[in-house]
């Protein structure tokens, strides 16, 4: 484990502990585990098109457009996953969103959002990133199958949590969060 | 030293004839005062900007003639031959209405250069020194204003005269302005329909911090923030345009004030509140936002309803009988409330704008790409003709923004879309769908964005005359409200915006700029010249008004239609598709700033004619 790695885990532990008796984030964390349980992993592997997968990483020059021109995704995966995201927000008694996050096959430094919430409330997603660079917590998630809070940026919390298909392999990521201040202007856009 | 520099230069009061207008007279003598017409834009050294400096040579207009309820604008630059102070003194012709503007110089980073652009309102007589202490602009010699001269609707024709008179250490210069007022009017429906997009509100908030400091934390529910949303279709509803203002995110957050608050769930889902939107939207449905303008009280004609797939209904309920029921039961109440408040002016477009690639729903909304996603907007179209009467006088209307798979879509959603906002570029291939589309009664808008401020001032009146000679409704400018963080010293062009915020002039409130008021100009001159068509036939108008623009011919603004509109969309690429726009996009190459004064000679030869 590369020592980076090993001190976020522990910072990460640490906020954990702080935050124990803290209901905000044990109510993210309690939808995060039900998450864990609930979403279906083969599902969200079905979410986006090969179509669209073979697009996903192209880079013209020339239209930078391309990949998003050409996303597109199954629509009965999309919203059977969605609908469970929806109910699992629904466990928090405040606004939170619970988002779906996946790695790239072949490609162990990306990462990519497959669906998003009613709030648009990440910490890690860039507005328009069809993919990203790994995200170092996401990669303990998927590594390890423990759940990680973070609260990187002041006043957010997201709680990542495992999502496995049926063959036990952990194939996604639910990050639910929340931010303690709501701005109800914030991302009508 | 400097002192007696300036003791040493200064000359004598230079008086124009009145019968000559001095168009930027060649003078080398200090405290000198030029006119510009609205086209020729100058930087902060007197200088015409090097976008506009290709028709500076071309002849100009003997005097300047506008029709009665509209505009004449001018600008007038003051010019020193060392920094120091001046005033600007303006005696206006009795009848006419005058409004003086300072022009703001934006310092382009990338283009390392001046131009202006926001127009700060001033009183006259207007004192100040040069450089202008806010623009700071090292050895600035001019200062440019621009001048609007409104026409009231009883103003009498014949012959105007403005008086403006420089004052300054250096002497004194005076200029005399002719205009010349017409018996024509110009009507007051546009022709052409052209709007101001923007998203959210938040903006708002940013744009005016001090006045959200003042109001607290509850600025975004404060009367100060509505009156600012107010003044935003006002200063567009001034300038012949509309505001949009789109009040939902990508993956269906709708802001407070832009809908009703709704309660429970199923069934049980219902309007609990409707003060926050009211607040919002009562004086622009019922027009009592705009009683204070010269066009009239008015209720706005076109606003966004906040409705998307995650609102009024639940998306978790997408495909099961709650989702009818929550969308049905909302939306019907929606219509009573319009009804019962007689908020029956305004066009209330059902609209999506989300796309798949935010990962909030999907299907796409905004520009269909993939056939399949059509099933979704008949979908709605039937929930709509569910929610509200067929009888009812509130107008509901259906709205796509459409691009790729406009074609077909205009085929196949036929009677369930009725507002179609088509990408430019793929339109020019369309002219049979364009007429289709209005023959049938629908409204056709078409979409791109601000030029920038470099490009030549006439870049703007390119968009309401394709509009006309497309024969189609109107155009979206996709944003005009986002100046970016710096538009004062570090600007990046204006692309996405068209007014600015005063408050850095203690104004609170949005300021116009040039181009916006370019555009209006043109837009008068279409609504004046599109009534001739009852003397003359409208292809003679067009041709002739495209012929003057640029030598152009009306046809021209068409697109041949390529190989590529028989493939499938989903095969076409962004490069094909420019390929497949290049030739109109060639002709407007050639543009020049003075392309739309031919046009608006043209107007005001045939407005002449009327006795």
């Amino acid at each position: 484990m590369k020592p980076i790695l090993m001190a976020w885990l522990a910072v990460s532990g640490a906020l954990a502990a702080d935050d124990r008796d803290d209901r905000f984030v044990r109510e993210l964390d309690d939808a995060a585990r039900v998450a864990s349980v609930m979403v279906d992993g083969d599902a969200c592997a079905r979410i986006v098109t090969a179509r669209a997968m073979e697009y996903l990483l192209r880079d013209d020059p020339k239209d930078r457009f391309l990949a998003g021109d050409n996303y597109d995704v199954n629509y009965d995966a999309f919203d059977s996953v969605k609908k469970t995201l929806i109910r699992i927000s629904r466990l928090v008694s405040f606004p939170a969103d619970a988002n779906v996050w996946m790695p790239i096959p072949g490609h162990p430094d990306k990462i990519r959002v497959v669906i998003r919430n009613v709030n648009e409330l990440s910490q890690f997603w860039p507005w328009g990133a069809l993919y990203q660079n790994m995200i170092p917590e996401m990669k303990t998630v998927l590594d390890t199958g423990r759940r990680v809070t973070v609260a990187q940026k002041p006043g957010w919390v997201s709680v990542l949590a495992p999502v496995s298909d049926s063959l036990g392999e952990i194939v996604a990521v639910v990050e639910v969060a929340s931010q303690r201040q709501l701005d109800p202007q914030g991302n009508v856009k | 030293m400097r002192r007696s520099l300036v003791l040493i230069r200064a000359v004598l009061i230079r008086v124009v004839p009145l019968s000559i207008v001095l168009w930027s007279a060649a003078c080398t003598q200090a405290a000198e005062l030029h006119v510009q017409p609205e086209y020729l834009r100058t930087a902060p050294d007197g200088e015409i900007v090097p976008a506009d400096r290709a028709a500076a040579g071309h002849p100009r207009p003997s005097s300047l003639a506008g029709a009665r309820m509209g505009y004449v604008s001018l600008q007038v630059i003051a010019k020193l031959g060392a920094p120091g102070e001046y005033s600007l003194e303006l005696t206006p012709a009795s009848g006419l209405q005058v409004d003086v503007f300072r022009e703001w110089y934006h310092a382009l980073d990338k283009e390392k250069t001046y131009y202006p652009d926001a127009l700060h309102p001033v009183r006259m007589p207007y004192a100040s020194r040069l450089p202008e202490p806010d623009n700071r602009i090292p050895g600035q010699k001019a200062q440019a204003f621009w001048v609007d001269v409104w026409i009231p609707g009883n103003a009498r024709p014949g012959e105007y005269r403005l008086q403006f008179r420089l004052k300054s250490p250096e002497g004194a210069a005076e200029v005399t302005v002719p205009i010349r007022v017409l018996a024509a009017t110009v009507p007051e429906q546009d022709v052409v329909a052209i709007d101001h997009n923007s998203y959210g509100s938040s903006w708002i908030g940013d744009l005016y911090a001090r006045e959200r400091r003042r109001t607290g934390a509850d600025f975004f529910r404060s009367d100060a923030f509505f009156k600012l949303i107010h003044a935003y279709h006002r200063i567009f509803y001034e300038h012949r345009g509309l505001f949009h203002q789109l009040g939902y995110g990508h993956a269906g957050k709708v802001g407070p004030e832009f809908a009703p608050a709704l309660k429970g769930t199923g069934r049980g889902k219902h309007v609990a509140n409707w003060e926050l939107f009211d607040r919002h939207y009562g004086p622009l449905f019922d027009g009592t936002a705009f009683t204070q303008t010269r066009r009239g009280a008015r209720p706005i004609p076109f606003a966004y309803l906040p409705i998307n797939p995650e609102w009024p209904a639940s998306y978790l309920w997408w495909g099961e009988p709650g989702y009818e029921v929550e969308f049905v039961n909302v939306v019907s109440a929606m219509e009573r409330h319009f009804r019962e408040k007689n908020w029956t002016g305004t066009r209330l477009e059902l609209f999506f704008n989300h796309k798949k690639r935010y990962m909030g729903f999907p299907w796409d909304g905004d520009e269909v790409r993939f056939p399949e996603d059509n099933r979704y907007l008949r979908e709605y179209g039937r929930l709509l003709r569910k929610a509200v009467p067929q009888d009812s006088p509130v107008k509901f209307v259906f709205r796509a923004d459409v691009s790729w798979d406009m074609e077909q879509q205009s085929k196949d959603l036929a009677g369930i879309v009725n507002m179609w906002i088509c990408g430019g570029g793929i339109l020019s291939w369309y002219p049979d769908a364009a007429r289709a589309m209005k023959q049938r009664g629908d409204t056709v808008w078409f979409y791109s964005g601000p030029p920038d401020v470099t490009q030549v001032s006439a870049k703007i009146t390119e968009f309401p005359l394709q509009a006309w000679l497309w024969g189609i409704d109107g155009y979206v400018h996709w944003l005009t409200v986002d100046a970016g963080p710096d538009p004062w010293f570090h600007f990046d062009g204006g692309g996405t915006a068209l007014v600015y915020s005063g408050e850095r002039f203690g104004i609170e409130q949005p300021i116009p700029s040039i181009r916006l008021k370019i555009q209006r100009n043109a837009v008068q001159d279409l609504a004046l010249l599109d009534s001739f068509k009852t003397r003359r036939p409208v292809v003679e108008l067009r041709a002739e008004a495209a012929r003057r623009f640029n030598g152009s011919r009306p046809q021209d603004w068409w697109n041949p239609r390529p190989p590529l509109a028989d493939r499938p969309s989903l095969e076409w690429t962004n490069d094909e598709i420019d390929a497949a726009s290049a030739q109109t996009r060639q002709m407007l190459e050639k543009t020049a700033a003075n392309s739309w004064e031919n046009v608006h000679e043209f107007v005001m030869q045939l407005a002449g004619d009327l006795k």
